[in-house]
């Protein structure tokens, strides 16, 4: 019998609902994103963006799936990582559904729901993968029954350098899609820190010398250029770090950094320098959204793993590697 | 005769035979994704770097292949052939005891290098190698830097958890404690301050 799983995403600035299916069919996916007219994200406002959009965006999952709601058989929802006033209005949406429409719960790893939803576009089934968005940066693998987290950030996200740096340079919310058009204009390469330490690396450095630059009028176009080489560059270099260490033959490229098409050609480039096949998750499937929460509450449920209300409290930092991943 | 021992990250390995010795030659290959500029300063800082700290790390007391030759312009280091078995491949093969053993002994010798303010830079498991006659040797100084600070030798720590953590996840507590008293018997009271700017570090990158 098909499962349809209702998947609720609320961890950060977006809220969003999507519909899959048991045999990995998509039939729905919408979401909103919080976009402050200026500074970053404030947690209570992004929490109050949910709640008020959160009802209107289900109902549109849900119709536009072409189903009512007593035909959802399952509840999934991001528990965590994230943002605790997000979360918990996101949890308190999905418990009510949940006891309302008398219908399975299933609380989400956020960052293991991005990798799954990648590898059902992609097909592929042990990918090294990039994972990149405004307050992540890692590289994943998965490795006796959990995925763990070869590479990471030590200090900024990348998604989060390139919106202070666009705050700087006077750009909109969110800045990496102007960062990109500006840096196809950039023609002289300031050299900035590059900073790779094993697996891990550091923006916060580069992120100081490029504002520096900014100050010394170097036009924009050669700053966001300057910044998109060496901060791809770094990712290339610890992404091919973790392929050479496990020796694994796709790499997969998700997180709504994974927009950027100047990223993609670099890590493209890795996966074929080592023989690995390479998938970009398209835009509607890379950022935050409810489909990958819906798939992923297909993976857990059907492997027995269902969370009760009272077990549902969120997790602000649950780590992607805290889990265990039965059902690879 | 070049045959390919591993192609890494950053270079590929070959197998050689010169001056009737067996050696190892470590090329620096030019990425045509990255941006010229960025490649080739790579390149070359990281050929010189790797050759300059092999030695540096040597005098401290570390045991490290010795460099033959370099060309800096072609990104190349002819060195010693370390003939034994990657730590990493040994780690899962080994009797519990020699697994502390040499876990203990990798702690001494990177506490060895940050006694001299030197870091390794990729303390993982691949990049020591146990030879025949059960020496350890370090191997891969590209990312090795001199006058480290305690953040830059914490880091150093911080990396060596994550490679035990991902690599080694069945074993990382034996050989994390191991390597860490190792680390301390060679440090003594002054690894403290490294160790909890360990932990700091590693909170630091978690998702908040």
């Amino acid at each position: 019998m098909t499962l349809y799983c209702l998947g609720i995403e609320g961890t950060a600035h977006s809220f969003g609902a999507g519909v899959v299916t048991s045999e990995g069919k998509v039939l729905s996916n919408e979401w909103d994103m919080l976009k402050p007219a200026q500074g970053g994200i404030h947690p209570r406002e992004a929490s109050r963006h949910h709640s008020e959009l959160g009802p209107g965006i289900i109902k549109e999952a849900v119709k536009k799936a072409g189903l009512d709601f007593h035909e959802i058989n399952l509840i999934a929802f991001s528990q965590g990582p994230g943002l605790g006033p997000c979360l918990r209005t996101t949890a308190t949406i999905a418990r009510t559904l949940s006891l309302k429409l008398e219908t399975p719960l299933v609380g989400v790893n956020h960052c293991v729901a991005h990798i799954e939803i990648g590898c059902l576009e992609s097909n592929f089934n042990d990918p090294v993968t990039v994972y990149v968005s405004g307050g992540n940066t890692q590289i994943i693998a998965f490795a006796g029954g959990r995925f763990r987290t070869f590479g990471e950030t030590l200090d900024i996200a990348i998604g989060n350098m390139l919106d202070v740096l666009g705050r700087e340079l006077g750009m909109g919310f969110p800045s990496g899609p102007i960062v990109e058009e500006e840096a196809k204009n950039g023609r002289q390469y300031h050299s900035l820190p590059y900073s790779v330490k094993g697996m891990d690396l550091s923006y916060s450095g580069m992120l100081t010398a490029a504002k520096k630059l900014h100050s010394e009028g170097v036009p924009i176009p050669d700053i966001c250029f300057s910044v998109q080489e060496t901060s791809f560059g770094m990712l290339a270099e610890i992404a091919e770090r973790a392929i050479a260490h496990t020796k694994k033959n796709e790499l997969l490229l998700t997180g709504g950094v994974a927009r950027n098409n100047r990223l993609t050609e670099i890590l493209s480039g890795v996966a074929e320098r080592h023989d690995a096949r390479f998938h970009r998750v398209s835009p509607s499937l890379a950022g935050d959204q409810g489909a990958m929460i819906a798939w992923n509450g297909i993976l857990q449920y059907n492997t027995g793993h269902e969370t009760k209300v009272e077990n549902s409290h969120v997790l602000p930092k649950w780590r992607t590697d805290d889990q265990d991943i039965l059902w690879r | 005769m070049k045959q390919v021992l591993a192609k890494g990250a950053e270079s590929i390995i070959y197998k050689v035979e010169q001056w009737g010795l067996p050696l190892v030659l470590k090329w620096r290959q030019g990425k045509s994704y990255l941006l010229k500029d960025i490649d080739s300063q790579l390149r070359k800082s990281r050929t010189s770097r790797e050759c300059k700290m092999l030695t540096v790390s040597r005098t401290l007391g570390v045991p490290t292949p010795a460099v033959y030759s370099v060309d800096l312009n072609k990104h190349i280091i002819t060195m010693d052939f370390i003939s034994g078995t990657q730590f990493k491949q040994l780690a899962g093969q080994i009797p519990r005891s020699n697994l502390i053993s040499l876990s203990y002994g990798f702690g001494k010798l990177i506490a060895t290098l940050h006694e001299g303010d030197v870091v390794h830079g990729d303390p993982t498991t691949s990049n020591v190698i146990i030879d025949d006659k059960s020496r350890m040797w370090i191997i891969d100084f590209g990312l090795s830097e001199m006058n480290a600070t305690t953040e830059m030798k914490g880091v150093d720590l911080h990396l060596i958890h994550r490679a035990l953590e991902t690599t080694h996840w069945d074993l990382q507590e034996t050989m994390l404690d191991a390597t860490l008293e190792g680390y301390v018997e060679v440090l003594g009271n002054t690894a403290e301050l490294t160790l909890s700017r360990m932990k700091e570090i590693r909170e630091r990158g978690r998702y908040h």
